[in-house]
């Protein structure tokens, strides 16, 4: 045992010495375990499990937990392997003094092995507080109160050091495998093969370049007219979104590889040598770097505008929950002839002050045979004979106060893309209503998804005609009246003592499907409060998982900028320390790195929000109402992380310039 | 007139209890338009001494001036304008960057003043012409020899019209050949344009092309021989005399 006293005093005595090139790696291991560790709690958290029920919500939870592995792996392996290219020197020289590949390989497995079970102990302390603070997000998200306790469970502990264990070994295998592969040289000169210089440019390349431009330009074209036209097969659209990804992400990469320094070397000769030293620090620095950088680049910024695209994705749906119930539920308690009566006795009891609406709304047989699209039109099979809900302009006119209709003429509220699929009708045409008096046209000035009204038919849509019109519908016999009370609360903090009384007054009726004198629907008194409720408990778990999910990988992708930053930073050393040492001041380097910087950051940045903002707006009207507000939090979230991290990766780079001398 | 004047110059290595004391008051002084070489074993303080004097390194105690600037009362902002508007350097690994071009690489004293392009590309080209090396402007450092990294090197350090050169070992990686061209065309710049030199040097033959060499030892120095009427073989016998005095043993590996 002589030699593995030696080997692990060895280990130590270089961790030691090393331990400054160690805490970035310590740091990446600690926050992936903290992460997986605090994630997967959540499923095994009481509260989580009492407040969001179990079944759906934790198959969500374990789903996510896979995809948060993916991140942790992509994020761990890759740290890893820019520690090893930091290290190769060191490993080089170990061998150069005569140890074998083995026990070099050793060497570095029981180092592996040491660092990784110090930060599976810390990053579980760490996850154990930041699930704590996860839940309570979580919670109030979907707007609860709960008692949150520091909980600890096995289950979760278990998994993670399963889950770490076996990554730990992949790396140790990877970095034996990488040992053994190496020759001697190649280890000691890795960083000068880094950079390997843009040769001469041809005509081939300059032609990829334009390439990478033009691909990106049609891929963002495609994307905007993706959903210009509804109709067509599931295979078309698919293909259609195929090609766009394709395109931006290929574009992308071309952009990277090969139109960058196809623009910076043309600039470049453009000074004919005469170069000034910001444009030697940043300019001739990425043109060289640009063939190492681009795949990881283009990996990084796709990774992240995804992963913003679908942060606002979900956001969008949060961030409307509010009007889409408004929407939905048009008043903020709605009721009907007969019912609830008893709840606003209770609100007059409480003195809850409101604002009632008494609308009437009519049950109309009709056919919608003449409004129809002419395609549909053709389309004998379907029944075009149903009934339809008619308000009077009167009734909503608070609503829509620039809507003026003569006798004769309509407006057709609530036709959603669900009535769109089975009845497709358009504007400038006429419905037939089935009165008494036979059958009479109404010309249809408008056709619009507003729901101003609540629509309990399921293939109808709500027709606003003039009030002398509604009055003769009114008293014709083939119509059926049913009254509807809409309540406004007149002060906004007295919704939550509604909400009790709503709660212990909640009653529900059986209203007659017009046209269908037999079947009745069940409707309850609506509170616009709980629908909004109903949808942040079904989407809860959705925003917040997408939420964290997206956070953690845009952390761990603006870690790998940064790393990424740092590693230059060491291997530009012996620049620094030249033009130090012929007069240029850290702040005259500084400026020049400042540069770079932008445009390490800075074009993933905006290449990442050009593409999120394209599939944001390809694809927003699916998820909510809403899209300025949650796009620009969003994104603005996005640029402070990575100004966060450019600013860390300064203070670095002038941390090195500084000890160059 | 006197361009480089050090007093009592002392550099001490290390902390408290593990120091080190590299140059033990050292006094010089250097003329304009000479060119004083340093020689002396291995260890003696050659670079240690060639460093504090070009600034890039601060000494213990003791005083510097060049051009009458007191390098120890600037701050280091102004010592690195200093440094860049009135040193030149030339290293023994030659410290190229390797992502420039030769042209690339010569034209960076100049890039930070005001210098109109125009006389930029006039300065190029005198002093790339004077060392032989116009023909390889546009090439990256990885694709020329050693002698052409050197007399580039020598080019950024001559091309901003420095008041005092400093060479460490700029022969130290050259054949003969090379060596002596470069030395020649180091010669003739002092001759020529009045450019003060100083040059460490561990070869009495690079030795023999300066005006005056100075021996170091333990941080002191020893002796000192002006060439003054004598030609380059006859001085180069001074200098072999006094190095074999100077070890005693075969000198300095
Ligand atoms: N940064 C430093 N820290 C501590 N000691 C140093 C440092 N630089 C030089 N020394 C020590 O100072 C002494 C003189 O070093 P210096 O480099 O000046 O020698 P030199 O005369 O140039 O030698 P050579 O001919 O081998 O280049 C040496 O003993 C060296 O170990
Ligand atoms: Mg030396």
């Amino acid at each position: 045992m002589v030699m593995a006293m030696t080997l692990n005093q060895l280990v130590l005595r270089s961790m030691r010495k090393n331990i400054k090139s160690y805490y970035l790696y310590v740091f990446a291991l600690v926050f992936s375990v903290s992460l997986y560790y605090s994630f997967v709690t959540l499923q095994y958290n009481p509260a989580i499990v009492n407040e969001i029920g179990t079944g759906r919500s934790s198959a969500a939870l374990k789903a996510a937990s896979y995809l948060l592995l993916f991140i942790v792996t992509f994020f761990v392996l890759y740290a890893n392997k820019l520690f090893m290219n930091r290290r190769s020197k060191e490993i080089g020289l170990y061998q150069l003094v005569g140890m074998s590949k083995s026990l070099v390989a050793r060497l570095i497995a029981i180092e592996n092995i040491i660092l990784w079970f110090s930060a599976i102990v810390i990053g579980v302390l760490v996850g154990l507080l930041t699930s704590r603070i996860f839940v309570m997000i979580l919670l109030k998200i979907v707007e609860k109160d709960a008692f949150v306790e520091l909980s600890f469970s096995i289950e979760a502990l278990m998994m993670t050091v399963v889950v770490f264990s076996v990554l730990l070994l992949i790396v140790i295998l990877q970095t034996a495998i990488r040992i053994k592969r190496v020759t001697l040289l190649a280890l000691i000169t890795t960083t000068a093969v880094a950079d390997e210089r843009v040769k001469k440019f041809n005509a081939f390349q300059m032609f990829l370049g334009f390439v990478g431009l033009i691909s990106i330009g049609y891929g963002y074209y495609l994307s905007t007219t993706i959903l210009d036209n509804l109709n067509v097969t599931p295979n078309v659209l698919l293909f259609k979104m195929v090609s766009i990804l394709a395109l931006t992400v290929g574009g992308t990469y071309f952009v990277f590889r090969f139109s960058v320094a196809l623009i910076l070397n043309f600039v470049r000769k453009s000074k004919k040598g005469l170069m000034s030293i910001q444009d030697v620090l940043s300019l001739s620095t990425i043109m060289h770097r640009m063939k190492a950088n681009a795949m990881s680049l283009t990996t990084i910024t796709v990774l992240s505008a995804s992963t913003l695209a679908i942060l606002t994705f979900t956001y969008i749906s949060y961030y409307s929950a509010d009007s889409v119930a408004m929407e939905a539920v048009p008043y903020d308690y709605i009721m009907y002839e007969d019912t609830g009566f008893e709840l606003v006795e209770e609100f007059d009891k409480e003195g809850i002050q409101y604002t009632r609406y008494d609308i009437d709304l009519l049950a109309v047989p009709a056919d919608v045979r003449p409004l129809l699209v002419k395609e549909a039109a053709l389309n004998k099979t379907i029944s075009t004979e149903l009934g339809v809900q008619v308000v009077s302009l009167k009734a909503i006119q608070n609503k829509l106060p620039n809507l003026h209709l003569q006798e004769g003429e309509g407006y057709i509220l609530g036709y959603n893309s669900l009535s769109a699929e089975n009845i497709r009708i358009e504007a400038q045409k006429s419905i037939q209503f089935n009165t008494s008096a036979g059958e009479e046209e109404i010309f249809i000035k408008e056709v619009t998804e507003d729901l101003l009204l609540p629509n309990y038919h399921y293939y109808g849509f709500t027709v606003v005609v003039a009030d002398s019109y509604f009055q003769k519908l009114l008293h014709d016999p083939l119509t059926k009246n049913q009254k509807v009370v809409g309540m406004e609360l007149k002060e906004e903090n007295q919704l939550i003592k509604a909400q009790e009384v709503f709660e212990a007054n909640k009653v529900s009726v059986e209203m007659p499907i017009p046209g269908n004198d037999l079947a009745t629907n069940t409707v309850s008194v609506e509170s616009q409060e709980n629908y909004r409720l109903n949808m942040l408990d079904s989407l809860g778990m959705t925003i917040f998982i997408s939420g964290f999910l997206g956070l953690a990988f845009l952390i761990a992708t603006g870690s790998i900028l940064y790393f990424k930053q740092m590693s230059e930073a060491d291997e530009e050393k012996g620049t620094y320390n030249i033009l130090r040492k012929m007069g240029f001041t850290t702040n005259e380097i500084m400026s020049g790195i400042r540069r770079k910087q932008l445009f390490n950051f800075g074009f993933p940045l905006i290449i990442g929000l050009a593409h999120s903002y394209f599939a944001v707006k390809s694809g927003w009207v699916l998820f909510g109402t809403e899209l300025v507000a949650p796009l620009l939090i969003t994104m603005g979230v996005y640029i402070v992380l990575y100004s966060i991290f450019s600013i860390l990766s300064a203070g670095y780079y002038r941390k090195v310039v500084e000890d160059a001398l | 007139m006197v361009i480089l004047r050090g007093r009592k110059i002392k550099k001490v290595f290390g902390k408290k209890s593990n120091t080190q004391e590299v140059l033990k008051d050292i006094d010089i002084e250097v003329r304009e338009g000479e060119f004083v070489g340093i020689m002396g074993p291995s260890g003696s303080g050659k670079t240690t001494l060639l460093n504090v004097l070009a600034s890039i390194d601060k000494v213990t105690s003791g005083i510097i001036e060049i051009n009458n600037n007191n390098l120890q009362k600037m701050k280091e902002q102004k010592l690195s304008k200093f440094r860049r508007e009135q040193l030149g350097f030339i290293f023994q690994d030659y410290n190229l960057l390797d992502t420039l071009t030769v042209k690339e690489n010569i034209y960076l004293p100049l890039s930070v003043g005001k210098t109109p392009k125009t006389v930029s590309e006039k300065k190029i080209k005198e002093i790339t012409d004077l060392l032989g090396i116009n023909d390889i402007l546009n090439k990256y450092p990885s694709e020329i020899s050693g002698g052409q990294k050197q007399r580039t090197s020598a080019a950024r350090a001559l091309v901003g019209n420095p008041s005092i050169v400093f060479a460490d070992e700029p022969t130290g990686a050259l054949d003969s050949k090379s060596a002596t061209a470069l030395l020649s065309n180091l010669e003739k710049i002092n001759k020529e344009k009045k450019v003060t030199i100083m040059m460490v040097t561990h070869d009495s033959v690079a030795a023999s092309f300066c005006s005056r060499v100075l021996f170091l030892k333990d941080g002191q120095i020893y002796s000192e021989l002006y060439k003054g009427d004598k030609d380059r073989k006859q001085f180069f016998q001074e200098i072999m005399n006094t190095q074999g005095v100077l070890s005693g043993d075969g000198y300095d590996a």
